[in-house]
């Protein structure tokens, strides 16, 4: 007799080939590509980095550099990595303060507009990361918009030169270019909510104060936990914002360290460590939404 | 009925699967390495020789010509239909030289198209992976020569088709980083000083006794930049000192680190190179710039401003450092007739005259006079420093190609300052 359910034993495996196909061309090989020139050699007359496919023979002289340059007396690379870390916690804190209100009034009172309002809030997508900063470079000049605007018009006197290596000035670029990546998936955790659980808490007497702290706060959880690592991921790796609003070492991010090693041959090995570092932090992150995410699932 | 034993909610890797992903992954992996070995292998050339030459004025370097490398011969017609595909940085022609090109070489159809690139490492890059068909490289630096000769990634000149080479100064008929110029021709000419604008500095820079300490400057904090790139600041900083700036001595460079971290607390710069904008823009005041970018901020002055507030400092006996950059034609172009034409084109003098017009780099000419540029309001008065002196090659110091272990040194102090150590 055959067994039941047979033929969807090879069914489903068949299905995720095709996923498991793109995880490996696209994720795998480049990770293990990454690996080889971290830990490869240099040419000796191009001084351009060589990989080094067979882990027995890699050679981790660059990856200690990185690694013993961190912290302790020659710890340089370690103010640009904290510094990344405040810059990332509070641009996705800020983020998060200024998309959930705009989230939760599309959701919850969106209406007939709805529709519309989603598409404003995709809009920003239309046109590239690079050409919005370029244009913010545009209105913070000394004579651009933004000091007009502060000034009312030239009433007040305001020289304020945002682009001369301000911490703010990159911030504000980094809550910019990434609170769009916040807006959506808090709207859709909060569009899920189902209403009728916010009016039982209204019908059992909860204020509105009450019903948003203690129904739809804990439920959009997991919406606030995707939007924070949607925004703060790529926010660890970003170099060009602080390239295009500041250009100043003191405001040098992770990111910045990434593409300074890599903009030289013979110190690439050390922009693919901190690449596979930066990989190793983050998958904590991700391993506890991931976790999280299934603990929800299985209530 | 029996009961269903309760479904754990962590429903973790079990120790059998896991030996069994792990034993997997353990047969894939040599697969894995061999394939991408064998990936490698095939596509980009590694290079020839185990240990790379260096050119210095002490030394200077006739290039050997290697076998399956010979320069075209004589007397050859033109290649019709051609494409030129010109690798060059951002807007460092000048338009209408290429279609003056066309125009004089319409008869063969030839086309003028033109790449760019960041930097010269990633132009380097980019070649040898030989992905992009190109003919010609403009803006090579000198101290990239070696790597590309001995890496058979250009190819020799013949003479005969760039007769206008008699038009260039004699520093580059037989410069050391290529003698008989065999493989290059010199493209542009240039300085590195300090540019600033004088309604925004109240300090007499030239009168200072170390001009270079305008940049530490702490009543300029946050209104001054510095060049991104290694060898040039860091130059700027020995020069500074009174040091040799292709030094390899490791205590001259930890003064180096000292004092890009003195820099970095007393007026953190910027680090780019985006001066010729910057200046004119306000976003800063005074700068290391190249003498190129110093002409050229004429154009980013705002409306309705004064270019007449530009100033332009560079060491008035020529002992500053002085550079040019090359034209060289690569060993796959398909067109090395018309590449040689081309090149020979861009050293004809009217053409040379209008391409420093538009991109404010000077060609090295010898029918150029610097009282004629200023005189005919070529180069307003006040930005004539920025004009090079054919004599400052002599007496002027060049960045030369260094032994990679001092270059590992140079790059780790490149790399702290620019992480933001003070």
């Amino acid at each position: 007799m055959a067994r039941p359910g047979g033929r969807s034993k090879a069914l489903w495996p068949t299905l995720a080939l095709p996923g498991v196909a793109w995880l490996f061309v696209l994720f795998l090989i480049p990770l293990y590509v990454v690996l080889a020139i971290a830990f490869g050699t240099l040419d000796p007359i191009f001084r351009s980095p060589v990989p080094v496919w067979n882990p027995l023979q890699w050679n981790f002289s660059q990856a200690q550099y990185v690694l013993t340059h961190i912290v302790g007396a020659n710890g340089f690379y370690g103010p640009p990595i904290l510094r990344t870390a405040e810059f990332v916690v509070i641009a996705s804190a800020l983020c998060l303060l200024i998309a959930y209100p705009v989230a939760y009034y599309v959701a919850r009172y969106g209406g007939k507009r709805r529709g519309l309002l989603l598409v404003l809030l995709i809009a920003p997508f239309w046109i590239s990361y690079m050409m919005r900063m370029l244009a913010w470079v545009n209105l913070l000049q000394t004579d651009g918009w933004v000091n007009k605007a502060l000034s009312l018009g030239g009433l007040f006197p305001v020289d304020i030169n945002w682009l001369n290596g301000r911490p703010l000035t990159v911030l504000f670029g980094l809550v910019y270019g990434y609170v769009p990546y916040m807006i959506l998936p808090l709207y859709a955790g909060l569009d899920r909510i189902q209403p009728s659980l916010l009016e039982a808490a209204r019908d059992l007497g909860a204020s509105k104060w009450q019903t948003f702290r203690r129904v739809t706060l804990p439920m959009s959880k997991p919406a606030i936990i995707a939007g924070l690592l949607i925004v703060s991921l790529p926010m660890v790796g970003d170099y060009f914002t602080n390239d295009l609003l500041s250009g100043s070492p003191n405001t040098a991010m992770f990111g910045n360290l990434i593409n300074n090693a890599i903009s030289s041959p013979e110190t690439t090995a050390q922009g693919a460590t901190f690449v596979i570092l930066m990989f190793v932090v983050l998958l904590a992150p991700m391993l506890y939404y991931v976790r999280s995410t299934r603990a929800e699932e299985g209530t | 009925m029996t009961e269903e034993p309760p479904v754990s909610r962590r429903s973790g890797l079990s120790r059998r699967s896991f030996l069994q992903r792990g034993a997997a992954a353990a047969v894939a992996l040599p697969g894995l390495t061999a394939l991408l070995d064998a990936c490698s292998s095939a596509s980009s050339s590694g290079s020839t020789s185990s240990a790379l030459q260096i050119a210095t004025p002490a030394t200077p370097v006739k290039w050997p010509i290697y076998s399956g490398n010979a320069p075209i011969a004589s007397g050859l017609e033109p290649e019709m239909n051609a494409t030129l595909n010109l690798y060059n940085y951002v807007d460092y022609i000048d338009p209408n030289a290429l279609k003056s090109f066309e125009k004089k070489y319409a008869k063969y159809n030839v086309k003028v198209s033109v790449t760019t690139y960041e930097s010269t490492d990633e132009a380097l890059a980019k070649i040898r992976s030989g992905t992009i068909p190109l003919d010609i490289e403009l803006g090579l630096s000198y101290d990239q020569i070696g790597k590309m000769v001995q890496g058979r990634l250009i190819q020799p000149l013949n003479h005969s088709y760039i007769p206008n080479h008699a038009n260039v100064w004699d520093a580059f008929t037989n410069p050391f980083y290529d003698v008989g110029w065999q493989y290059t021709v010199p493209y542009t000419v240039y300085t590195t000083g300090i540019a600033w604008r004088d309604d925004k500095v109240s300090t007499n820079i030239p009168a200072l006794p170390n001009p270079y300490s305008v940049l530490w400057d702490t009543q300029y904090a946050r209104q001054v930049s510095v060049l991104d790139d290694a060898r040039t600041c860091m130059g700027m900083v020995l020069l500074k000192n009174g040091l040799d700036i292709n030094t390899h001595s490791t205590k001259d460079l930890a003064l180096v680190l000292q004092q890009l971290k003195a820099l970095n607390a007393a007026t953190q710069p910027k680090v780019n190179v985006t001066d010729y904008q910057d200046v004119p823009t306000g976003v800063v005041s005074v700068c290391q710039a190249w003498s190129g970018d110093a002409i050229n901020m004429i154009s980013y002055m705002p409306t309705g401003q004064s270019p007449k507030v530009l100033r332009y400092w560079f060491p008035p006996d020529g002992k500053g450092e002085v550079d040019n950059d090359l034209m060289v034609i690569l060993k796959s172009s398909k067109a090395p007739v018309m590449a040689h034409l081309f090149v020979n084109h861009m050293l004809d003098y009217n053409v040379a005259l209008k391409n420093f017009g538009a991109i404010g780099y000077q060609p090295p000419q010898t029918r150029l006079n610097v009282a004629d540029l200023v005189s005919s309001g070529f180069i307003p008065a006040n930005l004539s420093t920025a004009i090079v002196q054919p004599e400052w090659f002599n007496v002027g110091y060049r960045i030369l190609e260094l032994p990679p272990a001092v270059d590992a040194e140079w790059q780790a102090v490149w790399q702290e300052f620019k992480a933001g150590a003070h």
